[in-house]
């Protein structure tokens, strides 16, 4: 039997998933999270259901791909459990009365119960049930309220008996309203108040400035305190003797010395420079990037969990705008600050084929992922913050520009924002620790083979010679062009698997501050990691790769000449 | 008085009386809650022509100021 969990966009389907399978599935409080649908299991008695965890949609007539995909779905399940928030029952209740037209099974789960009642907003389930002929059972998903008896009742799904035509869906839903809600008034919350704030013309990118500086902040130092105080020692004391162990057993040298513990430097390991799969290979991932992941996906989990990513959509649409792409085009880009992958995938909330092309193209080109960006601040760090403040302010400016010339360039429309914006809410913790440990184990299973594998092929390249004769090779090319060294070729060569093992690369070549600083940018932009193309190719289609792929070629010889040229006449 | 709901001031309040765009469009307001017969009020508007949020029972959207144009509205006396 298969059960499809259908409702409105954040209305809390995904938190139910996890109550009803206990299987651990990434939920969040803003629009167009599930934009790829989850699979899980349910007992049911002595039978096993499957449980799709559908794409959230308004309505079944479809105006993104998200809903495409929903609206496709409801033919292939047989029961249906639509999952309505009880704080905007109205809204909701459109999408339940289409789905029971369908004539599917069906159960509804009147979600966000507790809070409901916390506005004053009284709903009797028991009327609403024999309004809809099909059973409702009143939950609250973050707390498993109400979860076990949605379970115990999903044999009493019902095709109901309430049919209606499309244009009197409106007036039989205000007449079920007027039997079934009963509102009290309550005087604004603080919250209402602070939601207010947040979206004030003035006040709110004020607001949004500080929320996005401290983010930052937060990010980058918490991320090298980690390192520095955590997983450094740790590496130190407790794997460092067990490589030396296996260094000294090999014999200090030959070939699988080299592809497990690497070059040794002046008759040593180093962690980060010696390029060995039991070296480098865990201590990259491991030690420098894991803490940046960690501390970038609880931010960004907390500010979806609170809700404020709608509100910044609304906030930037105006620029977005500019663009060819609306406000909440930065989901994606926000996303893809984590990982592009992800980033790509939720260009799926777009409406227009446009809009998709320019928002994954600036993804892929213009937002460092987080594993990059830990890599780079490593990298550039200790010559003090202006080095990372230029490739920043390079790949900001590069993603305003870029955006503005795709737009001027692109056919198609861009349609307006539309957006619902939910109610603060004060994150549930333990969602928010099993969210942000699901993504970061998401990151070691999705990006450690690929790490390893880039390290492996490092070696590999070098002790075949293949890099020295790419170097010599496009020596000329990047010599002229962005005054960096032939060795730099081998780096942006893995830079197509992994971006972060080729900053990783950089570190030994002994660049200066601007050859940094341009090698940073150059493998931000030219070309996404495998993972990221593959993605792409999957999203855009191959002619329009193909296209963004010629904008990359353009932008990265443009831009890495033209810094170059800058950065000398500044001195650097 | 009628108004479009970009015309709307700020913390002003109107009933919707209907939509003056396509059938898709007026779908996708009624599916946001906004549909003739609802009370709405203006919560702010972004500068330089960006969005406008409305609320709507105690809800709020954010939508284009083409797309609130296309919103009418009564004004209501306060």
């Amino acid at each position: 039997m298969r059960i499809l969990l259908m409702g409105s966009p954040n209305v809390g389907k995904s938190a139910i998933f996890s109550r009803l399978t206990g299987t651990h599935v990434v939920a969040s409080n803003y629009p167009g999270t599930t934009v790829e649908f989850t699979r899980g299991h349910l007992k049911m008695g002595e039978e096993t259901a499957e449980l799709i965890d559908v794409p959230g949609a308004y309505t079944l007539e479809p105006t993104n791909r998200a809903e495409e995909v929903a609206v496709e779905m409801v033919d292939e399940g047989d029961v249906i459990v639509n999952v309505v928030d009880a704080t905007n029952l109205e809204r909701n209740l459109y999408l339940t009365l289409q789905l029971l037209q369908t004539g599917k099974p069906m159960v509804v789960a009147l979600n966000m119960w507790d809070e409901a009642l916390e506005h004053g907003i009284n709903i009797d389930a028991e009327d609403l049930e024999k309004h809809l002929g099909v059973p409702v059972i009143p939950t609250c998903a973050i707390s498993g309220e109400g979860v076990k008896s949605l379970t115990d009742r999903l044999e009493e799904a019902d095709q109901g008996d309430l049919k209606v035509v499309s244009e009197d869906i409106w007036q039989r839903i205000g007449e079920i309203i007027e039997d079934v809600q009963h509102i009290e008034y309550r005087h604004p919350t603080f919250r209402q108040v602070l939601s207010h704030a947040t979206v004030h013309p003035l006040i709110g990118p004020f607001i949004a400035m500080l929320v996005l500086f401290l983010s930052f902040f937060f990010v980058i130092h918490t991320g090298e305190w980690l390192i520095g105080n955590v997983m450094e020692p740790a590496f130190e004391l407790a794997w460092e003797p067990v490589t030396v162990w296996i260094s000294a057993a090999l014999g200090g040298e030959g070939f699988i010395h080299g592809v497990l513990i690497g070059d040794l430097i002046e008759g040593e390991i180093d962690m980060e420079n010696s390029f060995g799969l039991l070296t480098t290979g865990l201590f990259i991932p491991i030690a420098v990037i894991l803490p940046f992941i960690f501390c970038f996906y609880f931010i960004l989990s907390l500010l979806e969990d609170i809700g404020y990513l709608p509100r910044l959509g609304v906030l930037i649409d105006t620029l977005m705008h500019r663009m060819g792409l609306h406000g909440l085009s930065i989901v994606p880009m926000m996303l893809g600050l984590g990982c592009n992958v992800p980033g790509a995938m939720a260009g799926r909330i777009l409406e227009t084929r446009k809009e998709r092309f320019i928002a994954l193209t600036l993804v892929s080109i213009c937002v460092p992922c987080m594993a990059q960006i830990a890599m780079v601040a490593g990298l550039l760090g200790d010559a003090g913050i202006t080095g990372l403040a230029v490739v920043f302010m390079t790949l900001l400016i590069l993603w305003v520009a870029l955006g503005v010339s795709m737009k001027y360039f692109l056919k198609g429309e861009t349609p307006e924002i539309l957006v619902d914006i939910p109610p603060y809410r004060l994150p549930y913790w333990k969602s928010l620790v099993k969210k942000v440990y699901m993504r970061m184990k998401g990151f070691v299973r999705e990006a450690l083979p690929y790490v390893l594998l880039g390290v492996f092929l490092v070696q590999l390249l070098y002790t075949l010679g293949i890099i020295a004769l790419l170097d010599r090779a496009f020596t000329p090319v990047v010599q002229t062009l962005f005054g960096l060294p032939g060795t730099a070729v081998g780096p942006l060569i893995v830079g197509f698997l992994r971006k972060d093992v080729a900053v990783g690369m950089l570190a030994p070549l002994g660049l200066n501050t601007r050859q940094l600083i341009v090698a940073s940018v150059i493998l931000v932009i030219y070309f996404p990691c495998a993972a990221t193309f593959v993605v792409l190719f999957k999203e855009l289609g191959i002619r329009d790769l193909l296209k963004a792929s010629g904008v990359m070629i353009v932008v990265v010889t443009v831009v890495g000449t033209g810094l170059n040229a800058l950065l000398r006449i500044a001195g650097l | 008085m009628c108004k479009n709901l970009a015309e709307l001031g700020k913390g002003e309040s109107g009933e919707v009386i209907g939509f003056d765009s396509g059938h898709m469009a007026s779908r996708r307001f009624q599916s946001m809650g906004i549909r003739p017969g609802k009370i709405i009020s203006r919560v702010s508007s972004q500068l330089m022509g960006g969005p406008v949020t409305v609320s709507v029972d105690g809800r709020q959207t954010a939508m284009g100021r083409g797309m609130a144009a296309k919103v009418k509205v009564k004004v209501l006396n306060q």
